[in-house]
């Protein structure tokens, strides 16, 4: 299998705390990955890792087969944080155009143009981001996150602030994305979506780990209770 | 450990050794003709003059090589020495202004060198309050670093600049060989081997306080933990 | 390249928007001229006449430190900073882009300022215009390439808004000198000297080299 992402003992410290216990990981094309785990466990920060936004403290993380400079890694990730990363005095099709040309994408405006109509944004384009709710802002910054086509999209807790109806869009959009060959890692605590879409799940408990897959992940009511038992592991453990 | 304790007996035998002759000799250096017996306390001004700016010429050093192989040491070394850097410079800073009263007649002036140690002690400052209220120890490394080398960039600059706008400088011209007069040479040699001897003293010193503050707060984080 | 401009047309977009910086700055550079004014009136002779240059300055100063002060503040909102730092660019095209936009919002103050300087105090600037903006602009240059790096350092430390001067102004030392000693010869002279001016544009260059290549690391987590 051609690993789109490859992580090997990576760790994360901060000053003398460790976040994250050395962890590898390997995940290809058409691969979605859950990362589960209770407040504080590092999921975020692991996250943040992969996008490249923190230095690891120890590892390696290969993105893409070659190895590629910063640029090029850069292009192949797309993030969806907790914040939205977007500027409120500007519009939604305006920070849907700077990253556009962040991106050196061909033709910004009839990419920002598409997305918006894609995402179901063309309502609120021309609307301040600064206006919009906290559902519309969550499905701007997803927007924001995808525009560039992706070859793998990290999401923190995506479905937060979604109704039922955007909240399933979503769901239907990263199938959609997994089948076309992305690779997809999801933090959430939504078990019933990622149980849907994900293969394998990360469990992280104060910075370590452990795996689940194959039957666990068929749905929530498999999920649900393996969760649990591996939480407390992890915490046994301790 | 074992490595730390052998070095600072090293420089604490250098520094009593140093120390001691350079105290002699300034005690028994002849009193200047015209500054009279307050002259006396350039030996200590001057050697603290090097002390001041070898702490800051190494802290940027140290700076480099931590934003090029961002090891955690190289951050130790350029925090250590800008704290004993910004000691030395305190006492430049305090026995300049004595010295000026008793031989000028005035604290300060701001002339060449005067105004370009304060600038230097004014960096300093700056540099220990931003490692001090950025969180994070790596984005305080990581901060303080790229302020070291923009300092070390513009010290030089700044120098060109007070120069060209103080024009004639009050300080006294650099003592070449034939103005010192005899029996001073001396005790001013030492003094600087003295400075260094010190600086490197204090220097292993308040490395060996961060390393066991390091391990202080890894174990702090390790019960917090358990506790949790 | 087209970084530098997406980010510049950003931050005079949303300025353009907000007005708040411009204002700020404006507002502030305009009340110290009239403290100015009242501490030492025109009629008050030439000692007090020889302290404008410099005042002036003083006013420059203060008031872009303001303006960076904000121009990363905009950026925590919504984390858009980490939007910039994810984005595939050369980071040192992203620092040109904001401390661009600062360049310019600090020049139409410095402007302005100066018009204002020039009704209070009675002066004739029109002999000197040209020499004078150059000066003016390269002061802001330097104020405004170095204070990009430290304002993305300060925004992100406890005591934000203190912070900033107190990283920026000691290094400001060689810009301010040149540039008050050139103000200083044009306003009372007529004479733009030679190395205030080097002094300046050698300032000026190694600042923007200084900040353009550390800013990659600047704009980590």
């Amino acid at each position: 299998m051609n690993a789109l992402l490859r992580a090997r003992g990576l760790t994360k410290r901060f000053g003398p705390v460790s976040a994250l216990a050395p962890l590898d990981l390997e995940l290809g094309p058409g691969q979605a990955l859950a990362v589960l785990g209770p407040n504080g466990a590092g999921k975020s920060t692991l996250l943040r890792l992969l996008a490249g936004l923190a230095r690891p403290s120890g590892g390696v993380i290969e993105i893409g087969a070659e190895a590629g400079n910063r640029a090029q890694r850069r292009r192949a990730i797309g993030l969806v944080g907790h914040a939205t990363f977007l500027y409120p005095t500007l519009t939604t099709r305006e920070n849907l155009l700077l990253t556009a040309r962040l991106y050196g994408l061909d033709a910004p405006a009839e990419r920002a143009a598409r997305m918006l109509a894609d995402e179901e944004l063309l309502a609120v384009a021309d609307r301040r981001v600064g206006a919009l709710s906290r559902g519309l802002a969550q499905r701007a910054a997803i927007a924001r996150a995808l525009l560039h086509d992706p070859k793998l999209v990290l999401l923190d807790e995506p479905w937060t602030g979604l109704d039922a109806r955007a909240a399933e869009r979503l769901s239907r959009r990263l199938e959609a994305l997994r089948s076309a060959g992305r690779a997809l890692v999801i933090v959430s605590h939504d078990l019933a979506r990622v149980a849907g879409l994900a293969a394998r799940a990360l469990v992280l408990v104060r910075g370590r780990a452990d795996w689940l897959g194959g039957e666990a992940l068929r749905d929530e009511a498999a999920l649900g209770p393996a969760y649990t038992a591996s939480v407390a592991r992890l915490e046994g453990a301790a | 450990m074992s490595r730390n304790t052998s070095l600072l007996r090293a420089t604490s035998v250098a520094l009593a050794a140093c120390a001691l002759l350079w105290a002699w000799f300034a005690w028994r250096a002849p009193i200047d003709a015209m500054q009279g017996p307050i002259q006396k306390i350039l030996y200590v001004h001057v050697p603290c003059v090097v002390g001041a700016y070898l702490g800051f010429a190494l802290t940027a050093f140290a700076s480099g090589l931590y934003l090029w192989r961002r090891e955690e040491r190289s951050d130790r070394f350029a925090a250590a020495s800008a704290e004993v850097g910004v000691f030395f410079c305190t006492l430049v800073l305090l026995t300049g202004p004595i010295w000026a009263k008793g031989t000028w007649g005035r604290w300060w002036t701001w002339d060449l060198r005067l105004t370009l140690t304060l600038l230097l002690y004014l960096v300093y400052v700056s540099y220990l309050l931003l490692r001090s209220f950025t969180e994070g120890s790596e984005r305080a490394a990581r901060f303080a670093a790229v302020y070291a080398i923009a300092g070390l960039a513009v010290i030089p600059l700044n120098y060109f600049a007070i120069d060209l706008a103080a024009g004639r400088t009050v300080h006294p011209e650099n003592l070449g060989r034939g103005s010192l007069g005899a029996g001073m040479g001396a005790p001013f040699a030492l003094g600087m081997l003295t400075a260094v001897a010190a600086f490197a003293h204090l220097l292993v010193r308040r490395l060996e306080v961060g390393v066991l503050r390091g391990e202080r707060d890894r174990r702090e984080a390790e019960s917090a933990r358990e506790e949790a | 390249m087209s970084t530098l401009v997406a980010v510049l047309w950003k931050d005079l977009v949303s300025e353009w928007r907000s007005r708040d910086r411009l204002v700020a700055m404006g507002v502030f550079a305009l009340l110290v001229v009239i403290v100015l004014y009242l501490a030492a009136p025109p009629g008050s002779g030439p000692e007090a006449r020889a302290h404008v240059p410099g005042l002036l300055w003083v006013a420059w100063s203060f008031a872009g430190v303001l303006g960076l002060n904000r121009a990363f503040a905009i950026e925590l909102e919504n984390e858009a900073l980490s939007g910039l730092a994810l984005a595939p660019v050369d980071r040192g095209f992203v620092f040109l882009g904001k401390a661009l936009a600062s360049f310019v919002l600090l020049l139409a103050v410095q402007l302005a300022s100066a018009l204002a300087f020039a009704l209070a105090f009675d002066l004739d600037l029109r002999p000197v215009a040209g020499r004078l903006a150059l000066v003016a602009a390269l002061g802001a240059a330097g104020l405004c390439t170095l204070g990009t790096l430290f304002s993305a350092i300060a925004v992100r430390t406890q005591y934000r808004e203190v912070m900033l001067p107190l990283l920026l102004l000691p290094l400001l030392v060689p810009v301010l000198l040149g540039a008050v000693r050139a103000t200083n010869a044009l306003l009372l002279e007529g004479t733009l000297p030679w190395p205030a001016l080097q002094l300046l544009l050698v300032t000026d260059g190694v600042f923007a080299i200084v900040s353009f290549l550390t800013f990659e690391v600047v704009l980590d987590e």
